[in-house]
């Protein structure tokens, strides 16, 4: 027993950041290694190239995301393009251990000496970097005019205390997925209200076509506050007040949403009760192996569904933005990383250079195509590259369009535990309106 | 000096901490005397995961004693492949307790557990039993993992006791004509008390500290069912990143395994002055 415990925890607390101290001079000697060389083979060719030394050195640090090629092959590529600035990539752990990179940040940032320069986080911590004073306010470098190049909601995320103290990198959303075939059998539309997809899964279950009629994600972890901000926002609810100091969750508009969600196990019986029990996989799994008709889920589904290796449904599977109540608008829950500069750099004119380099249209496009990590530009969305050869992200222009964040608190780390644990608890009991009361009392105390 | 550097400092500094509001991500960094455990005296999800976790130790150390006494009896019998099964029945316990739980997740899984497969067959349940999204199941459900991952270390110690009871006592025993109840009863399990008694101590610190079952398994859902000590003080330490009330959870776990420890000595001593 003592085996797991030791190795997460060890790693976490102490061993970490020996490790990133190791592995920045690994990759410290690697960049310099790469830099001579090209240095001699366009010294070479006969083209001028600045000395290392005349370069201003920043580091940027990132959780690793992989593709056809990685972020230190980004970091190179800015290298080489420009003789000015020299960028150190500081590594961290994979998106998907979120919170070792959470910590490995947060451990750099605290120690306030600057580094790492520029870095990119997920968008909910942005608001307790923030307030922490970790991250330069952009406010002076990217006037309100260029931010209406991004998505309404990624840059609404990116904005805390009216101030824009993160720039939006790449973005994703949760989304509507759905069986082609099916939707064509039970009436043709794809559905755009909760009570129309319900009445068309029940029916779809009822003839025997599909076993489940709506897969979402219900146990209590970060992506159970996804699903909830989903409906909750597409009934006109909310989770915190506009102010930001007070919980609004245990008004009707919430209460109803995180009903019709006990409903669809309880009364309409269109999901398993395994969904209390399954996080994104657990999900996808039935929906790929043809036993669902809906299903809710984060972009990284598709590629599998089209895979026929892994999947039963190989070309009958579709994408839209996810249901809303009569009179709602569609919501998503916004996911993915931003870019911040550390507020104590002491090289911030380079920083921004990067920042604005690494935000920009060619760099998103290029993540795209070769990361897979949808732009948080519209306009690229348009672009004919990625319509050819990414054209199921090409299509998601207007599920990201209603991308909605989550609670923007610097004390969201301790909103989401209280979240998680108050809403499992109303859609396992039923008792969603006391419930949900006694979680807004109890995030009224961590947020007032 | 090594020594107390490696487990004496970090001890103090934990309680030190908890003494303190410090946290990584508010910045502060102030002592505040008791108010973290009054704080910790009024907080619910504390005290639900306290008792979450006093009821896994207890259900799944005393399963794991008696399920490991039967086994430890039998393997102490003379039988052929004795020496096979030994070492076979070693193998759940050299598993890492990811794997297990990993295992379990699905022989238990809602849709497609052999589990569930099984009772639907044999007519015991009339449809499938979502064994961790249900608060009612899911807690006894890890106990279960936990008993069929840790009863052969159990047994693994029970037999090295048994092997020290006299050879010659339950020899003379048979020969006044005792059943092998009545042996067990009167002469094996006195002196295997001792063992016993430190085997369910070792035990019992160990299931107090479970984590790895609960964070794979159900992350402490659903509805906080199965939320113990170490998941909701890894919450508080790792995910929140308040150092001082995460110390102060980690300061009252650290104190009841202390009193469950000393209700085991105490137990150990009267035991061992009885028999000396």
């Amino acid at each position: 027993m003592p085996d797991f415990k030791n190795a997460s925890a060890g790693s976490n607390a102490t061993g970490f950041s020996a490790m990133l101290d190791r592995r920045q001079l690994l990759l410290g000697a690697a960049g310099a290694a790469i830099g001579a060389a090209t240095l001699g083979v366009a010294s070479g060719l006969g083209i001028r190239t600045a000395r290392a030394a005349d370069r201003t050195e920043i580091s940027f640090a990132s959780a690793s995301f992989f593709g056809k090629e990685g972020i230190g092959d980004l970091v190179k590529a800015y290298n080489e393009s420009q003789d000015r600035i020299m960028v150190k990539f500081i590594e961290l752990p994979p998106p998907s251990s979120s919170t070792e990179v959470y910590q490995g940040l947060i451990q750099q940032l605290a120690r306030r000496n600057g580094t790492p320069d520029v870095f990119s986080q997920d968008v909910i911590w942005i608001a307790g970097f923030a307030a922490a004073g970790w991250a330069l306010p952009l406010d002076e470098y990217f006037p309100k005019e260029k931010r209406s190049d991004y998505f309404p909601g990624t840059v609404a995320a990116c904005t805390y205390d009216e101030k824009l103290t993160a720039l939006p990198w790449f973005v994703d959303s949760g989304m509507f997925y759905y069986r082609k075939d099916l939707v064509e059998k039970h009436g043709g539309k794809v559905p755009d209200t909760w009570d129309d997809m319900a009445t068309m899964a029940a029916a779809a279950q009822k003839a025997g076509d599909a076993k489940f009629g709506y897969l979402w994600q219900g146990k209590q972890a970060e992506v159970l506050i996804c699903d909830a901000v989903e409906v909750i926002t597409s009934n006109g609810g909310s989770i915190l007040a506009h102010d930001g100091k007070s919980s609004i969750i245990g008004e009707k508009a919430a209460v109803e949403a995180i009903q019709f969600l006990y409903d669809t196990i309880n009364k309409r019986k269109i999901s398993p009760q395994n969904v209390l029990s399954w996080d994104e996989e657990p999900s996808r799994q039935p929906f790929t192996s043809g036993e669902a008709m809906f299903m809710r889920n984060w972009s990284y589904v598709y590629p599998i569904a089209q895979d026929p290796k892994a999947s039963h449904v190989v070309d009958k599977v579709a994408v839209a933005p996810l249901p809303h109540f009569a009179g709602g608008k569609s919501a998503a829950c916004l996911g993915g990383y931003q870019l911040g500069v550390n507020a104590n750099s002491k090289k911030r004119e380079a920083a921004i250079e990067f920042l604005t380099w690494m935000s920009s249209s060619e760099t998103q496009t290029r993540l795209a195509l070769n990361f897979g990590l949808a732009p948080s530009r519209p306009a690229i969305f348009q672009d004919a590259k990625l319509k050819a050869e990414q054209p199921f992200m090409a299509s998601l222009q207007n599920v990201f369009t209603g991308a909605t964040p989550r609670p923007i608190t610097p004390q969201y780390a301790k909103v989401t535990l209280a979240l998680q644990s108050g809403i499992s608890k109303a859609l396992v009991s039923g008792n969603v309106q006391a419930e949900l009361k006694a979680t807004a009392e109890q995030i009224n105390k961590i947020v007032a | 000096m090594s020594l107390g550097s490696v487990s004496f400092y970090p001890i103090v500094n934990g309680v030190y901490l908890s003494f303190t509001n410090r946290s990584l991500i508010t910045q502060d960094n102030d002592f505040v005397g008791i108010a973290n455990y009054l704080q910790l005296s009024a907080d619910p999800s504390f005290w639900n995961a306290w008792w979450h976790t006093i009821w896994f130790t207890t259900a799944s150390t005393g399963l794991e004693t008696l399920i490991g006494l039967v086994m430890a009896l039998i393997l102490c019998e003379a039988f052929s492949g004795r020496g096979i099964v030994r070492a076979a029945m070693l193998v759940p316990w050299a598993m890492p307790t990811v794997v297990t739980s990993k295992m379990f997740g699905w022989l238990f899984d809602g849709q497609h557990g052999i589990i569930n497969f099984i009772l639907l067959h044999a007519g015991l349940i009339d449809q499938n039993v979502n064994w961790y999204g249900a608060p009612e199941t899911a807690l006894t459900t890890i106990i279960l993992a936990d008993v069929w991952k840790t009863t052969p270390f159990m047994a693994l110690l029970l037999l090295t006791g048994l092997q020290t009871v006299p050879k010659s006592l339950i020899e003379a025993a048979r020969v006044d004509g005792a059943r092998a109840w009545t042996i067990f009863w009167n002469i094996r399990l006195p002196l295997l008390l001792p063992t016993l008694l430190i085997a369910g101590l070792f035990r019992a610190l160990d299931a107090f500290r479970v984590f790895d079952l609960v964070y794979v398994l159900t992350g402490g859902g659903p509805a906080d069912s199965t939320e113990t000590l170490s998941t909701l003080s890894y919450k508080i330490l790792f995910s929140t990143l308040q150092f001082g009330y995460g110390s102060a959870v980690s300061t009252a776990m650290f104190m009841t395994e202390g009193v469950i420890a000393l209700v085991f000595c105490l137990f150990l001593v009267r035991q061992l002055r009885k028999t000396t």
